[in-house]
């Protein structure tokens, strides 16, 4: 399975394309600018359109990026020392997606990654990072204190990229994203290696959880029947995993979770009468519960799956 | 009048809906002239001044067998004897080009054979301007593919048998590092290959290499992966029905893998929702290249174009050129499904 869907909407702002040729915008900051090359073009015609609006007199303006395919993202890691010798004219740059490409355009397990912590460096004040793909990806121990929201969008989470937050300062966070995926691509993360995250000791102002895309996520939900971090948590998202009966009723019987804004479970093989008492208990008590793409109720593993993996 | 005349399987739907378009239509019964006996090398009687359509051959063993020049029917979904099957297709259609001298054919043989050989096709388009993926030199092994890929600079790609159709046969393989994905109907059982209903994915390079090994002698035609548009997290392209030149019938097909055709479990989406994302004038281009599709094979009443958007919707390309792409059952445009649509086109013939 794969992601078959550009993302029109990042950071809250619609989400253009940027032209090599193109008249300056009315607001530049109104939107979430869209580097990507295409078939024909090749690197050659992502180094025009980033050249563009790096030169545009109004880059200072640009406070979000969205970078799709760089021209061979299977070959190539991501362009970062273009953008990380650009930080002089991103001043205003707030929000990044490094990665957004389709299945069609590259596979998530599939696209070249590299360590982004020169990037965060680079970019003091950057509040959104999302990255999707997970081969090669890294994030070696960073500082950074204006970080709000971290994603890690993959098909198979490699270890290191876990160990390598958590030994990260990020005091700001307030949203962390990993999609754990699964062994066939590299995901190796087990429980007991989120157990700094399961504590929420490391990011005070953790609001939101997602532990998401897991071949684990019975396991996972295990573990957060007892985790600290919950308490602080408003959304939890266990979606687009590999959650059963055995991982619903865990939650259930672990500790209270009616103080959750949202509780997100798509893609899930609940059983209706797992998803009669998750609605019973949770639904009553204000919880806001996305059941939706029920996949069946397979209890074996082995028919059941996550929703990206390739 | 001019009298019908049919050449497919007779318990085959495609006839059973070309004839009761025809009832329809009010005019005489079709004569069908059956695959099995064109094959089997029977005297084909053809009615001087008639109308003649070829239809598929298609979703028949014994058709199949005869085609090949095989002692044994194949196995059910069997891919086997590409090359040969051709051969002796081109045969079939010169007889019954021969037998039909005196009439008209609504699709020339020699435009079926074109159709039918994925090379020559991409050839012709291409020569004709027409956007179509770039593609590789004939495989000759999986050895090859790689070195060929490589050489290329390509990491995606699409192998098709040659003689292929429907999607039988097809891979959508990528290589990176030493890894290697395809997705594909085919599946390999007891040493030799099947189209399954299945799409799936294998991963290992001694299966992957089996597979294209095997089908690489019958002739393979290489093609880059064109990314294509989605529509509503579904990967989309479309089959237009181009009849009597014109863009006629349009189906939109969607999968939630890269190969999308209906039978595979694709699922038919709404041509509004595609005619907003690519926009009027992405939306008229694209048709227009249809058209000019259609020009290419000036002989055939009708043929179906597998036409893809770009995953930015910036351009299009065509995918396939099928000979026998009108089978859409229930798609009605202007009241006129694909069959009555056609009889429309040739009514000044038919009552001439």
């Amino acid at each position: 399975m794969t992601i078959n869907k550009h993302i029109t909407t990042f950071a809250g702002l619609p989400v253009k394309k940027v032209r090599a040729t193109m008249d300056p915008p009315d607001d530049p900051g109104g939107y979430a600018w869209r580097l990507t090359t295409n078939y024909d073009g090749g690197p050659s015609r992502f180094k025009k359109r980033f050249e563009a609006l790096v030169n545009a007199d109004w880059v200072g303006q640009v406070t979000a990026i969205v970078v799709g395919d760089w021209g061979d993202a299977n070959d190539d890691g991501p362009p970062l020392k273009r953008l990380i010798g650009a930080a002089d004219r991103f001043t205003g740059l707030r929000a990044l997606f490094l990665g957004e490409m389709t299945g069609e355009e590259s596979e998530v397990s599939w696209i070249n990654q590299s360590d982004v912590a020169p990037l965060l460096a680079a970019y003091p004040r950057l509040e959104v990072l999302r990255v999707r793909g997970g081969e090669g990806l890294e994030i070696s121990p960073v500082k950074h204190e204006s970080l709000r929201e971290l994603a890690f969008e993959t098909g198979g989470l490699p270890v290191e990229v876990v160990r390598g937050i958590e030994e990260s300062d990020l005091p700001g966070l307030q949203h962390l994203e990993l999609w754990l995926g699964t062994d066939n691509y590299g995901g190796d993360v087990t429980v007991d290696d989120l157990s700094v995250v399961l504590s929420g000791a490391r990011w005070p102002l953790l609001s939101y959880l997602g532990l998401r895309d897991s071949e684990i996520a019975d396991q996972v939900a295990d573990s957060l029947a007892g985790a600290p971090v919950v308490a602080r948590l408003s959304t939890l998202d266990l979606s687009l995993g590999m959650m059963s009966d055995v991982g619903a009723a865990a939650l259930l019987a672990g500790q209270p979770l009616t103080h959750l804004r949202r509780l997100d479970l798509h893609h899930h093989f609940l059983s209706p009468e797992m998803m009669d008492r998750m609605r019973a208990e949770l639904e009553a008590a204000g919880v806001e519960l996305d059941l939706s793409k029920a996949q069946g109720s397979e209890t074996d593993p082995g028919d059941r799956f996550i929703s990206v993996s390739e | 009048m001019s009298p019908l005349v049919v050449i497919g399987n007779p318990d085959n739907r495609r006839v059973s809906l070309f004839r009761a378009a025809a009832r329809a239509a009010g005019l005489t019964d079709p004569t069908v002239v059956a695959w099995r006996d064109v094959a089997a090398g029977a005297p084909v009687a053809i009615e001087a001044g008639s109308l003649v359509r070829v239809d598929s051959p298609g979703e028949d063993a014994e058709v199949d067998r005869l085609l090949r020049g095989a002692d044994e029917p194949a196995a059910h979904g069997e891919i086997v004897g590409l090359a040969a099957w051709y051969r002796g297709f081109l045969g079939a259609l010169r007889r019954v080009e021969l037998a039909a001298r005196g009439s008209r054919l609504c699709n020339d043989p020699s435009e079926i054979a074109v159709l039918f050989d994925k090379r020559a096709c991409h050839a012709l388009l291409r020569s004709q301007g027409i956007p179509v993926p770039p593609a590789l030199d004939t495989p000759r092994s999986y050895a090859h593919l790689v070195s060929l890929m490589d050489d290329a600079g390509w990491s995606r790609v699409f192998v098709k048998p040659v003689h292929g159709s429907s999607a039988s046969g097809v891979l959508a393989l990528r290589r990176h590092r030493g890894r290697v994905l395809a997705t594909t109907s085919v599946e390999p059982s007891q040493g030799r290959l099947f189209n399954s209903l299945r799409v799936r994915d294998y991963s290992s390079p001694e299966t992957i290499e089996s597979i294209v090994d095997k089908l690489a002698p019958d002739g393979l035609h290489v093609e880059r992966w064109f990314p294509k548009a989605d529509l509503d997290g579904m990967v989309m392209d479309l089959r237009v029905v181009v009849i009597a030149g014109r863009p006629s019938h349009v189906v939109v097909r969607t999968s939630r893998g890269p190969i999308t055709n209906l039978h595979l479990g694709g699922a038919r989406g709404s041509l509004q929702e595609v005619l907003e994302r690519a926009g009027r004038r992405r939306y008229r281009a694209a048709m227009e290249t249809c058209e000019r599709v259609g020009v290419c094979f000036p002989g055939c009443l009708q043929v179906g174009v597998d036409l893809m958007f770009s995953s930015d919707w910036s351009r299009h390309a065509v995918a396939e050129v099928n000979a026998f792409g009108d089978l859409l059952p229930g798609l009605l445009v202007d009241g006129r499904d694909t069959y009555a649509a056609q009889l429309a086109a040739l009514m000044p013939a038919v009552v001439a």
